[in-house]
């Protein structure tokens, strides 16, 4: 502890701070001696010249006292430093393509690590965010997790001991903010009114909600949505806003940083949990335990620890249990740091991680071995130089030191740059759209956990990539490396360590480059997948009527007025209704049993459930197999669907299903049609079971919480329609809010999200990875034949296709071997990618057959200019070189 | 060793604290005199190593600095000690005493055998 301290008021003095009064001291202390002098009797100078000699010198006692003043080692590292920065001056190719390989190889480390960083590293922005937990219900022998029933929560909250607050919340509830500008969809969170005081998220102006306001139609806004609506208006709280046609006066305003607890969705509202039945229809009963459909987040008691509070949510879980058996029997109660990734996405994005922090690594490792090849390269044409600081008494060490300081530098060069592109990669990534119907914030940027990640890496590769050369530069044949002759190359030995770096580094290549052909074969896969319908010449935009206060009957009449002006407008041949667009991450699903069947081999199938207008088969292009389409159903009217094929496939095993009645739980439907299959949620799924209502018939009773998609059809091009349709849009109602305004192909890309982005990341990765492996292997050949060129010239006698095939068959030996241990790596690694790939067996024939193939031409390549180089040798010339 | 003693540092830094215990503030050229008076004279410091060893203490926090007026009204920087001195000065002539005494029973048996 005390040395720490001396250090760093050392260091604080070698940086020029801290005062230095000495000269003032050494000037009181010889007039005081000389005071004593002059009392003692001795003459002025006597005196004088006594305490000088006592002193020991002026000189000699500043130079002491500076000494230990500053730490000693700094000097000496600051002239090192500049000595380093003049040598990789010299050699500004060498330190360009060190620098640009290390950077490569962070810039794509950074990039992965700012996803974690986000993703898994960061708490949520949140008071201590190390107290607050996210409760769930875990029912035995499920899948976690589920959320909580207000009764329950209700038990829980009054009940633990262990938590000094417990808030629960209504994760999503889509609005309309009306007013000022367009009508727009916002999306908030009805939550309890201890919600942000559990949270200690301190409001940026205003209030959160107090004790008695759960009924009260007050709002909390985030700061994000008050710039983008009230340009930061400072008179906002007290002032009214509409949402969803009602009257809600502001509060209070939340800090932009806070999205929500899970840091996923991305909510900008929210209301007393007492207030969300008026805005989101058909909510849960209160009184009911067994409807869950509240996150409930709760604040550690200070000393309580996390084990503590496990112990007792069990003792409570069994309490619940055994008062109410009916519903609380299989629940059991689970927890984890607010903020950390919900449960239900974990597993898949940590794997996803994984494996790409792995990919960068082997990135990071084949760019280092490209850089260390270079080094070993350079300080093999420094030999003299370094030869000679040995010969005149610079130690090994200090040799050494050097050497690899320089290497650090390359590294730290290397991060900086890496810094920059991953800057500018994450910030590429964050324009993904991610097909979802519920707004994310997925966004990414390098945070300062990256920054430490980054410098901390630079420094070690720069350490690591250093070691070798710096060892291998230290200990020359001191007379063979005086003479300028080559002082490392030991011996003859068959296998350098240059040639062991460069078969590693294609060898990873091939690992690399093997996995990225998967990925590009799966995106190639992926764009064949049938959809099921025809996304060309589809323009769609929604709208959700209920959140202006429509009733149902005046809902259906807008819709049905809102179809007509759109398929009158011109260029337009169909427009059809549907709930959600096809391929948006999920909707409604349902089991669904066979009316009429036996009960013991009646097993309900979960199928997808949409609702539709007639004339949504044709407009989709899906085709209709069997039966007929709807037609002019009405509200009260029996029900009727069309399924797909794989919904009659399932429960009906071949048979028609036409005139067969189908029940969902609620209702009954009869089956009147069979359409072809499509995707429902994801492209990558198995095809799912469908089933297709009468929008008509369902708007009323069974509302869509996601808004209604009006789907329509040009042979022109759809873009050019979203400005009339808008417009007809606001004629019927200029309060409307428009959203998801886009054409399907547009939507369908941003489908294809996971496919483009892993084809995309490992794409560059492999090339980046290619590229650095060719050149460490050209850099390698292109040394053997420099070094071997008054070999050659003696050798001359021999033909010149000799000496070509000499190195090249030295490079396919390399190559060769490379590929021999990269490719069953691959061969093992690839099982682990397999729940990435779409349509593509991780052990795909072609790509383990034709990647090795490239690599090998490539290789070839790179060692044939070397060669043929070689080859040119004029025999005269090199001869004379000695 | 001549006849007159030279003074190596670790010894130094316990004189100067001990000395700045009995004494109270003191500073540099006070500091030096006083430690040759106490050894009977039989030390003779080079007062330039006094310096950068009064410097190394302060660095290390067990003593601390400040300007003032000597005796004859001269401007000198004054030395005193601070808590972690005193504690420090305490162990440390534990130690030495200890050490010494060790030594000195190994001389002892010494001149014994």
């Amino acid at each position: 502890m005390r040395r720490l301290r001396a250090m760093f008021l050392r260091l604080m003095g070698a940086a020029g701070r801290g005062r230095d009064d000495f000269d003032e001291e050494l000037a009181s202390h010889l007039e005081m001696h000389i005071d004593d002098g002059l009392r003692a009797g001795l003459s002025a100078e006597e005196a004088r010249r006594q305490a000088l000699i006592r002193l020991g010198g002026v000189e000699q006692a500043r130079q002491s006292y500076r000494e230990r003043r500053l730490l000693p080692g700094i000097e000496r590292l600051l002239r090192d430093l500049r000595y380093a920065l003049r040598t990789l001056g010299r050699h500004p190719a060498v330190t360009a393509i060190a620098i640009l390989s290390v950077g490569l190889g962070i810039g794509a480390n950074a990039t992965i690590f700012s996803m974690v960083s986000r993703f898994v590293l960061r708490p949520a922005p949140v008071g201590d965010p190390a107290t607050l937990l996210s409760l769930h219900i875990a029912e035995k022998g499920e899948q976690c997790c589920n959320p909580f029933s207000l009764p329950i929560y209700h038990d829980l909250r009054d009940q633990g001991s262990s938590f000094t607050r417990m808030g629960a919340f209504y994760e999503l509830i889509p609005s309309s903010l009306s007013g000022v500008g367009e009508p727009e969809r916002v999306w908030g969170q009805g939550v309890t009114t201890n919600f942000f005081d559990t949270l200690e998220l301190p409001m940026m102006m205003g209030r959160g909600f107090a004790e008695n306001e759960d009924r009260a139609p007050v709002v909390v806004l985030s700061e994000r949505l008050w710039q983008r609506r009230f340009q930061r208006d400072a008179g906002i709280v007290g002032e009214t806003v509409h949402l969803s046609g009602q009257q809600f006066t502001v509060i209070g305003v939340a800090p932009g940083s806070f999205h929500s607890v899970d840091q996923v969705l991305d909510t900008e509202f929210w209301v007393p949990l007492g207030m969300t039945g008026e805005l989101v229809p058909n909510l849960p009963p209160s009184d009911a335990r067994d409807y869950h459909w509240l996150q409930v987040v709760a604040r550690l008691k200070p000393g309580v620890t996390r084990a503590q509070a496990a112990a007792e949510l069990n003792a409570l879980a069994q309490r619940f249990a055994l008062n109410h058996p009916a519903t609380d029997r299989d629940n059991l109660f689970v927890f984890e740091q607010a903020g950390s990734l919900p449960p239900r996405m974990r597993s898949a994005v940590l794997l996803f991680l994984a494996m790409l922090g792995l990919v960068v690594l082997l990135l990071l490792a084949i760019a280092g071995m490209n850089v260390a090849n270079l080094l070993f390269a350079q300080v093999a044409g420094r030999q003299r130089e370094l030869a000679m600081h040995l010969a005149l008494g610079a130690s090994r060490g200090r040799l050494r030191g050097k050497l690899l300081l320089e290497s650090v530098l390359l590294g730290v060069g290397g991060g900086v740059l890496g810094l920059v592109l991953s800057v500018w990669a994450t910030g590429a990534l964050s324009t993904f759209h991610l097909p979802a119907p519920v707004p994310l914030d997925v966004r990414i940027s390098d945070d300062w956990r990256t920054l430490l990640y980054t410098f901390v890496l630079s420094v070690l590769a720069g350490m690591v990539l250093g070691l070798g050369p710096a060892w291998a530069a230290s200990r020359p044949k001191m007379a063979n490396a005086l003479k300028g002759e080559d002082g490392l190359s030991g011996g003859r030995r068959r296998f350098s360590v240059r040639s062991v770096l460069v078969v590693a580094q294609i060898a990873m290549s091939v690992t690399l480059l093997l996995l990225t052909g998967l990925f590009l074969r799966s995106l190639e896969s992926a764009a064949r997948i049938d959809i099921g319908f025809r996304p060309q010449g589809l323009a769609m935009l929604s709208v959700d009527p209920r959140l202006n206060g429509y009733m149902p009957a005046q809902t259906s009449q807008f819709l049905a007025q809102l179809r007509e002006r759109a398929a009158a407008l011109p260029g337009v041949d169909a427009a059809v209704w549907t709930d959600v667009a096809m391929l948006s991450g999920g909707n409604r699903s349902e089991g669904l049993t066979v009316v009429g069947r036996a009960a013991k081999d009646n097993n309900p199938a979960t199928a997808e459930l949409y609702m539709v207008t007639p004339g949504y088969f044709s407009t989709m292009g899906t085709p209709l197999l069997a039966g007929q389409d709807f037609h002019g159903e009405r509200a009260g009217g029996p029900k009727t669907a069309v399924v797909n094929k794989a919904f009659a496939d399932r429960l009906f095993s071949g048979e028609s299903p036409i005139g067969q009645y189908v029940n969902d739980g609620r209702w009954t439907y009869r089956i009147i049609g069979v359409s072809g299959n499509a995707k429902s949620r994801t492209l990558g799924e198995a095809t799912r079971p469908i089933l297709y209502r009468s929008l008509d018939q369902s708007l009323t009773e069974d509302p869509s919480l996601m808004g209604y998609t009006l789907v329509v059809h040009t042979r022109g091009n759809p873009a050019t329609l979203f400005e009339p349709l808008r417009r007809q849009v606001y004629a019927l109602d200029p309060a409307m809010a428009i959203y998801n305004q886009e054409t399907m192909e547009e939507h369908i890309r941003s489908a294809y999200f996971l496919p483009h982005l892993a084809a995309i990341l490992f794409g560059v990765f492999g090339a980046i990875g290619l590229v650095l492996a060719t050149t460490g292997l050209y850099g390698v050949m292109s040394y053997a034949v420099a070094r071997r060129t008054r070999e050659i010239g003696i050798r001359m006698g021999a033909r010149r296709g000799t000496v070509e095939q000499l190195f090249l068959r030295q490079g396919a030996v390399l190559t060769v071997i490379a590929i021999a241990l990269g490719w069953p790596a691959a061969w093992m690694v690839s099982r682990l990618v397999r729940s990435f790939l779409y349509g593509v067996e991780p052990h795909d024939a072609t790509t383990f057959a034709v990647i090795p193939v490239v690599l090998a031409v490539v290789a070839l390549a790179a060692c044939w200019i070397p060669a043929r180089r070689a080859a040119l040798v004029d025999p005269a010339k090199t001869l004379r070189a000695e | 060793m001549g006849d007159k003693n030279e003074v190596w540092q670790g010894t130094l830094a316990l004189m100067v604290l001990r000395t700045l215990e009995t004494m109270g503030p003191q500073h540099g050229y006070g500091l030096a005199r006083r430690i040759e008076q106490t050894s009977g004279d039989k030390l003779q410091l080079n007062y330039g190593t006094v310096y950068p060893a009064l410097l190394k203490l302060e660095q290390e926090g067990y003593i601390r600095s400040k300007w003032g007026a000597s005796e004859n009204n001269r401007k000198a920087k004054f030395y005193e000690l601070t808590n972690a001195g005193r504690r420090h000065v305490r162990k440390a002539a534990q130690e030495w005493e200890q050490t010494t005494e060790i030594v000195a029973r190994f001389l002892a048996s010494a001149e014994e055998a």
